[in-house]
């Protein structure tokens, strides 16, 4: 263990810090928009993986992704203009107001100076640059507008979600592409904890873009048919795109007016591999498992279901299993996994924001989302993937996985909520 | 329960004006221009217009091991500032290795150059043609990964935006993760470089000062007219005092205080949404009317290191010739701090270096209350009469203690900082 993680104990004991909690969700996803739609979708193995519709793909030998489809922010976007931003923000302002709904808190008569948004994301608002790209190469440079420097950065996530809805409080873009939603999602419980914040909006946005298709693309990534996490034939994964706001709210506030709430975030854990930009070292993500279970004051054999990264490239689910062998020693062999990404596909910076929210979901029902497609065991990876069929079964504590570029390993930890 | 305290005992930076913090304060307090003609994107786009490139930068004159090539600008701006952070802070390579030190890199864009080169090279001769190596940059924590494997920094890994914000934020990120115990040792603060993407862009968005003639970005002044594009890297490192102690480390100063918040007017006014659009009632229905935006974070800054606007010696804010943020910066001094507080703005010599820009005023402020001597504001000549702060473009003497580091960006993020000697 860290020396890290001890100081947790030493400085900050747990009962002196405000717990958080969950209280709403808000999806926007290829297999559903509004938790119930995607609970259900998850629930019953639905995938939302096709033929890419959004740039032609002929150029490609791959043509397959997880694009949100009939997605619509009339009626979602209200205060701002939503043809003046790209659509990484539009999914998360509207994955935003599902979520206050969601919550039964109303934006107007929220504090603003104490509710705050952290938001996670790969590409911030690829669109942005793949315009001023476009100019560049037509040569009419002089046609490039405003807009570039003002929607394409992506702090304006967070921005417009705060300015949709008037919040003054913390509001940070964490862009640590693949795992940017948990990152995310810790330190908005850190604002809360240190009192920055009651409420905080945190999750993550990536919209579907040919910037990132091209490069996984390139890598040889992407998978021809479909996404197989933990099957022995996998062949890649697939990009996608989504977004997912949780409500963090101090357990104390929430209490107080009564609100529904689907789960404790209790611990988590960040690190970094220092080893390679693309290929993920395992190391790293079991450390980070285990701050995170030193965080939340709890043992491996405790834990009912973890959500795995699980791309379904083949290098990543090798050494995933290996990780969590390594974190949780003979328990990782008891612990239901499963990847959502085999229905999702990867959805960049929103997928362990959306995988955060399954989580919250499987702690409220004691259900497991499955892992679709799996079909033939991987001696390497023999662990338990909860293959194509949900299961009940009690989960008290869910653990969140993400791993991405850059060696970033983050794992966010859920529990069963009790009054 | 008593905060765990949060020291710094290293700085390194690379920009315009140099690369050692005693050099670069020096430059500042002679009121140097780092601005000159571009050399990393062909002048002729914009005739007349002048940025703050790090002269003649070749990361490979730092590291003497290892082949930078596989890292973009940003990159390699933000591996030398951390080299020169470790270097001067004394964790070397046997330090890190036992115990794990992280990185926390503010960056607005992080290399919007390989992004844009990427996309433009898979749309003209094919996506066959896009390098796998470069995709591997064109995500938004490239720089921050690229280092950590380079100088093996294990700990915690986190890219920070909040635009031209992003540094001061990454610095309180940092803070708050010592206090709480997650790290005992955080390298923080940020980088950016000068490209065609985001200075053209910039132009296009009419937030570059005018070109020729203009004489530059003039902060606080009431001629001013834009910004200039700056560039570089800049970073603290940050410990737990305790362990810092036990190390042996040289302590520099404290991070005493930090807050952060969001105002939507200002995202309103700078990006021209249109106000009748805000919530109603924005920035006066807060709880307790405590002050909003930036005003109300300098005084929540205040208050989490425990001291008055009084003690307050100076302010290094990110004033950088915007018309509009200057504004609102100055404003906010004056109603947290009072006018009669020295402020500092270093834009018009380093240009707005984004992401670095944050360290960049913390490393200002550091050498100032190590030397006593405040940078005066280059480019002012008549000071904006609707501003009540003290700003001079004289370089002065001024009492060590406690400096506060403002800054603003026009989508709306607003924080500050106070840096402690006393």
């Amino acid at each position: 263990m860290s020396r890290d993680s001890l100081f947790i104990y030493t400085n900050s004991p747990m009962e002196l810090r405000p717990r958080v909690v969950v209280t709403g969700l808000g999806l926007v996803t290829s297999v559903g928009i509004g938790v119930d739609a995607f609970w259900r979708a998850l629930i019953a193995g639905a995938c939302g993986i096709g033929p890419v519709e959004s740039f032609d793909t002929k150029r490609y030998n791959v043509h397959i992704g997880g694009e949100v489809k009939n997605f619509d922010p009339r009626g979602l976007i209200e205060r701002l203009r939503p043809n003046g931003m790209g659509r990484a923000s539009q999914l998360a302002i509207a994955a935003a107001r599902m979520a206050l709904t969601d919550a039964a808190l109303d934006p107007d008569t929220l504090d603003p100076s104490s509710t705050g948004v952290s938001m996670g994301t790969t590409s911030g608002e690829p669109s942005m640059i793949e315009q001023f790209d476009d100019q560049d190469m037509a040569g009419t440079r002089d046609a490039i507008g405003r807009e570039f420097i003002e929607q394409y950065p992506c702090h304006v996530i967070a921005a417009h979600i705060a300015s949709e809805f008037g919040f003054e409080g913390p509001n940070l873009v964490i862009p640590t592409a693949c795992a940017a939603g948990n990152y995310a999602l810790a330190h908005a419980s850190d604002n809360i904890r240190n009192g920055e914040a009651e409420v905080m909006l945190a999750g993550g946005s990536d919209a579907f873009s040919r910037i990132t298709y091209t490069g996984f693309a390139r890598l040889g990534a992407i998978a021809p048919e479909r996404c197989q996490p933990f099957d022995k034939n996998r062949k890649g994964m697939v990009p996608g795109e989504g977004a997912a706001i949780l409500i963090l709210e101090r357990r104390d506030r929430a209490l107080a007016r009564g609100a529904r709430i689907y789960a404790e975030l209790v611990g988590y854990g960040l690190t970094c591999d220092a080893n390679h930009m693309t290929a993920p070292q395992g190391d790293g993500a079991a450390r980070a498992m285990q701050i995170a279970m030193a965080d939340a004051g709890v043992r491996p054999d405790e834990i009912g279901y973890i959500s795995a990264h699980g791309t379904g490239t083949t290098v990543n689910d090798r050494v995933e299993t290996a990780a969590v062998k390594q974190a949780f020693g003979e328990a990782a062999y008891r612990v239901p996994m499963s990847s959502i990404k085999s229905m999702l596909g990867h959805t960049m910076g929103a997928a362990s924001a959306i995988e955060a929210a399954a989580c919250t979901l499987a702690v409220r029902d004691d259900r497991i989302p499955p892992t679709i497609h799996h079909e033939t065991a991987d001696p390497e990876c023999d662990l338990d993937y909860v293959p194509n069929q949900a299961r009940q079964v009690p989960v008290e504590l869910a653990m969140n996985n993400a791993y991405a570029f850059g060696g970033n390993n983050a794992s966010v930890i859920f529990r069963k909520h009790r009054p | 329960m008593t905060v765990r305290r949060v020291v710094v005992t290293g700085i390194g930076a690379i920009c315009a004006l140099g690369d050692h913090p005693s050099q670069i304060h020096q430059a500042l307090c002679e009121g140097r221009s780092g601005f000159a003609a571009p050399t990393v994107f062909p002048a002729d786009i914009a005739p007349g217009y002048q940025v703050a490139e790090v002269p003649g930068f070749d990361a490979q004159n730092y590291v003497k091991t290892g082949n930078v090539r596989p890292l973009d600008r940003t990159g390699r701006l933000a591996l030398v500032g951390v080299e020169l952070t470790l270097a001067d802070s004394g964790w070397t390579t046997e330090r890190r290795v036992a115990q794990p030190v992280g990185l926390i890199l503010g960056t607005m864009f992080c290399s919007v150059r390989t992004i844009g080169e990427f996309d433009r090279r898979a749309q003209q001769a094919g996506p066959e043609y896009a390098s796998p190596m470069d995709f591997s940059n064109t995500v938004l924590n490239a720089a921050a990964g690229q280092v950590a494997i380079w100088q093996k920094l294990r700990g915690i890994n986190t890219t920070v935006s909040a635009g031209a914000s992003s540094g001061v934020q990454a610095i309180g990120y940092a803070m708050q993760m010592i206090r709480a115990g997650r790290a005992d040792a955080l390298l923080a603060g940020g980088a950016e470089e000068i490209c065609y993407e985001s200075f053209h862009g910039s132009r296009q968005a009419a937030r570059l000062a005018a070109p020729n003639g203009g004489g530059g970005p003039r902060p606080f002044d009431a001629a001013r007219s834009g910004m200039g594009m700056g560039e570089g890297a800049a970073f603290l490192a940050l410990e737990g005092e305790e362990s810092a102690i036990a190390r042996g480390a040289r302590v520099l100063a404290r991070v005493a205080g930090f807050a952060a918040a969001y105002d939507p007017t200002c995202h309103a006014d700078c990006l021209g949404s249109d106000p009748r659009q805000l919530p109603q009632g924005v920035s006066g229905r807060s709880r307790d009317n405590r002050a909003t935006g930036l005003a109300g974070v300098i005084q929540r800054a205040l208050k989490d290191a425990g001291i008055a606007a009084s003690d307050v010696a100076f302010v290094v804010s990110s004033a950088s010739g915007s018309a509009e943020l200057d504004a609102r910066e100055g404003a906010a001094i004056a109603a947290a701090v009072g006018s009669r507080v020295p402020v500092a703005a270093i834009k018009a010599m380093t240009g707005e270096a984004l992401g670095a820009s944050g360290a960049l005023q913390a490393l200002a402020a550091l050498e100032t209350m190590r030397t006593g001597r405040l940078p005066g504001v280059a480019g002012l000549q008549q000071l904006d009469p609707s501003l009540a702060i003290d700003a001079s473009p004289h370089t002065r003497e001024v009492r060590a203690g406690h400096a506060l580091v403002t800054a603003i960006a026009p989508e709306g993020n607003c924080c500050a900082l106070v840096l402690s000697t006393d």
